[in-house]
């Protein structure tokens, strides 16, 4: 297995991921010293500086969710399928393996890529805040949550390719990811203070369909510290049961559930990839 | 124990939408005997490659049994010892010809010292030592097709299954991939070939089977399908029915190919004669009378065309 993930991980660096890579890396970096460049620009106190600093960093921290994420399904999508279409398993196959072994070995090469990303993008970030002298040891908690992301979308992309080509195997990760975000900030707050029932129940369905929400809040517990005055707090007004619903807070169960949905759909993928002809 | 046997295989496709199945294998019985080249024949869409892809593990059977040295196919004891290139293949081109056999050698779970024996083997073998450390997307297509041939029997299988490996390959090429052909033979190994090019077949395989919509139509030695028949070519000033019916009553088959030609199979060459007297004497201007031995491509031919009838 470890020949696929070497191999896995070898592809990856040579497709354009690594430009992208390097290309965010310096964007992060450049823009977690705004406020800095805003400070000596236009003054200030320190109190509003420290501000500039956490909103960059928690800006930075929802940057290293989507790119890791969108790397994690443009490395995952076009996994099994589209392989086989191209002719590159047609060698591999035929060797003493299993399927499963094949599957896993990918799987987590592009895991592990993906996260070696993110964490060198966090690293970078963390880098540059330290530079200001304005640790943010929060942004490390929140890591192993952020890492969540990619292996969310990564491992729903690659179920998806065990049966689907590269283009559609994204477009429905994609599709599922914004139907997700969309319920969860638009028709969340919606559902909550005008208590539609059937608006409350597509949200409920949108999270067990993909537990973005779920993980969201997971990360934001972890940087509550450095939040904004006011952002994240519930609304002063509003009946419990609707506050509750509209920022609803981490259960115990949430981290299980993520990682079961994980699980499931690793499965669900060895499984079609086991079952199914390939040629 | 043969090194090939299947018993009854089928293959239906169901697409996921509609009701159009095709059926690619269709109670396919075949027997490959060990340490023999074996050629695996027949025309587009009969069945070959699904047959392979049963075989090699990629492919489950609809119904029926496929066997690989005595393992049922696709199980990793029979993967142990089978190697296979592809027809359509794509390898990992940002790998050096030794990175990528190094890796295939791995994937076969060899140890390091045999694989790197084995490495320097196949690469003299088949002609690209030199190139070791050139990429493989600086090679050309028959070059690919060379490391390709190198990967399948880098880990010394007992079974290499070939399809098409000559298809992308000049006249030189073909010559190299006949000479490790030879030598995998030598080598007591079995080598079962699905190719095209009937005369490349013709010169090295013993035995042939020849599959046409799923089934085995003719399988055998090569020798002895071919010796019992011989085959005359006619050359005529004009060739009229009343002629063709003269010859018909000498031999047992008669094909005509232009107003001018046709072919007579004979039983043995003994009834030359017998055809040449038959043919003056219903009047025809016989301006030439060649005798051939058939060829595996006329065997290829009159089967399937015969069995399109």
């Amino acid at each position: 297995m470890g020949v696929i993930v070497a191999l896995t991980i070898k592809e990856a660096m040579r497709r354009r991921a690594f430009l992208g890579t390097v290309i965010i890396l310096v964007t992060l970096y450049g823009l977690s010293f705004l406020p800095r460049a805003f400070k000596e620009a236009f003054g200030g106190d320190e109190r509003q500086f420290e501000l500039g600093v956490n909103i960059a960093v928690l800006f930075g921290i929802d940057a290293i969710k989507f790119f890791s994420a969108v790397l994690a399904i443009l490395l995952s999508a076009g996994a099994i399928t589209a392989e086989i279409e191209r002719g590159y398993l047609a060698a591999i196959l035929p060797r003493p393996i299993y399927r499963w072994e094949l599957y896993v070995g990918k799987w987590l090469g592009v895991m592990l890529f993906s996260a070696a990303n993110a964490t060198l993008w966090t690293g970078m970030l963390w880098v540059s805040v330290v530079l200001q002298g304005e640790p943010r040891v929060e942004m490390w908690r929140a890591l192993p949550y952020v890492l969540l992301y990619p292996v969310l979308y990564g491992t729903l992309a690659f179920a998806l390719s065990s049966f689907l080509s590269a283009s559609l195997a994204s477009m429905f990760t994609v599709a599922l990811g914004a139907f997700a975000y969309f319920a969860d900030h638009f028709l969340r707050p919606i559902a909550a203070f005008f208590d539609v029932r059937l608006l409350q129940q597509m949200i409920w369905l949108s999270e067990w369909a993909l537990p973005m929400a779920t993980l969201k809040r997971l990360v934001q517990r972890q940087v509550d510290t450095i939040l904004p005055p006011g952002m994240g707090d519930r609304p002063r007004f509003g009946r419990p049961e609707e506050l509750e619903f509209l920022n609803p807070s981490v259960q115990p169960f949430d981290i299980a559930y993520v990682g079961l949905y994980i699980l499931t759909a690793a499965a669900v993928g060895i499984i079609i990839f086991w079952r199914r002809d390939v040629q | 124990m043969w090194a090939i046997e299947t018993r009854n295989l089928r293959k239906v496709f169901r697409p996921l939408l509609g009701s159009n199945s095709i059926v690619a294998v269709d109670s396919l019985n075949l027997q490959v005997p060990t340490g023999t080249i074996f050629g695996f024949l027949g025309p587009n869409g009969a069945g070959k490659t699904t047959t392979i892809q049963i075989l090699i593990g990629n492919v489950y059977p609809t119904a029926g049994e496929a066997f690989v040295l005595g393992h049922r196919a696709g199980a990793l004891a029979a993967k142990r010892k089978l190697g296979f290139l592809p027809e359509k293949f794509q390898f990992h081109d940002f790998l050096t010809a030794e990175e990528f056999l190094r890796m295939h050698g791995r994937l076969a779970k060899m140890d390091g010292a045999t694989l790197q024996r084995r490495i320097d083997e196949v690469l003299e073998l088949v002609g690209l030592a030199e190139r070791r450390t050139s990429k493989i997307r600086e090679f050309s297509k028959g070059m690919q097709q060379r490391i390709g041939l190198a990967q399948a029997i880098l880990h010394d299988p007992d079974l290499v299954i070939l399809d098409e490996p000559t298809s992308a390959l000049d006249p030189l090429g073909r010559r190299r991939v006949r000479e490790v052909v030879q030598y995998l033979k030598e080598q007591g190994k079995t080598v079962f070939l699905n190719s095209h090019l009937l005369s490349e077949v013709e010169r090295s395989c013993d035995q042939v089977a020849i599959i046409n919509k799923g089934r085995v139509v003719v399988q055998g030695a090569l020798d002895g399908l071919l010796e019992n028949r011989s085959v005359v070519r006619v050359e005529l000033k004009r060739v009229q029915p009343r002629v063709l019916e003269a010859a018909a009553t000498v031999a047992q088959k008669v094909h005509s190919i232009d107003d001018r030609c046709f072919t007579a199979e004979v039983a043995s060459e003994d009834d030359i004669p017998l055809l040449a007297r038959a043919i003056l004497e219903s009047g025809g201007a016989l301006l030439g009378l060649q005798p051939h031995r058939e060829t595996l491509e006329d065997l290829f031919i009159q089967t399937v065309e015969s069995e399109g009838k």
